[in-house]
């Protein structure tokens, strides 16, 4: 997700990281009891993890983020308006990219005199589980984040 | 909202303490205009969402944590 900000950030696409609540807390990752702590581990998403788009923080009972429907790692995509214009369950840099290499062109197309309508689509992606890589990071949290995934999806 | 705040940021990854938060399905919808709510900056500073989508064409905005 870093290199598509970078690829469309000459576009006038912007691109920030939304910071949540610990999905997989553990022994090294403990979930969040103060706007201290959470102001913290979004410094180690940057510093730690390399997330290098701008790190917004949300307060600490989540209230932008359970009003957006809570998911521990999804994407949205909002107009200049604040028109929503996707919405994604889960991060996938593919299906992001796709949306905003489309939605990259209208600002143009309108210019270029286009009477654009807006309409609704739904559509299925999928994306690469990349298991292994995953419980890296829960290796990382903790061996308790690792062992209540496994607990909660065995067949994960 | 004490409880909120300890229900929110469950301390374990049980099924009892995430599955109530899972709503994607009530979130709003494209199409509509989203709402706003205050956020801040890693330097402590506040901001707005809205005030980050209407500084660009389109904003991607991608929700997570470090874990």
């Amino acid at each position: 997700m870093n290199a598509i900000a970078d690829k469309y950030a000459g576009q006038n696409i912007g691109s920030i990281f939304l910071y949540t609540h610990e999905a997989h807390p553990g022994e090294n990752v403990p979930h969040l009891t103060s706007m201290e702590q959470k102001f913290r581990h979004a410094r180690d998403l940057r510093d730690i993890l390399g997330v290098t788009r701008p790190i917004l923080v949300d307060a600490l009972d989540g209230a932008c983020h359970r009003a957006y429907g809570s998911m521990p790692n999804m994407t949205w995509i909002f107009a200049r308006s604040g028109l929503i214009v996707y919405k994604s369950d889960w991060t996938d840099a593919h299906s992001a990219e796709n949306a905003i290499q489309y939605f990259s062109q209208i600002p143009a197309r309108r210019r270029a005199g286009e009477r654009l309508a807006p309409f609704h689509v739904e559509r299925l992606d999928y994306r690469n589980q990349e298991r292994e890589r995953f419980y890296k990071h829960l290796e990382r949290n903790g061996q308790k984040a690792v062992d209540e995934f496994r607990e909660a999806f065995p067949k994960g | 909202m004490e409880d909120i705040l300890s229900r929110y940021n469950y301390d374990s990854f049980v099924p009892e303490k995430f599955e109530p938060w899972i709503n994607f399905e009530a979130s709003p919808k494209t199409g509509t205009i989203a709402p706003d709510f205050p956020l801040w900056h890693l330097d402590q500073t506040p901001a707005r969402l809205g005030e980050i989508w209407s500084q660009h064409d389109y904003t991607i905005v991608e929700f997570g944590s470090f874990t």
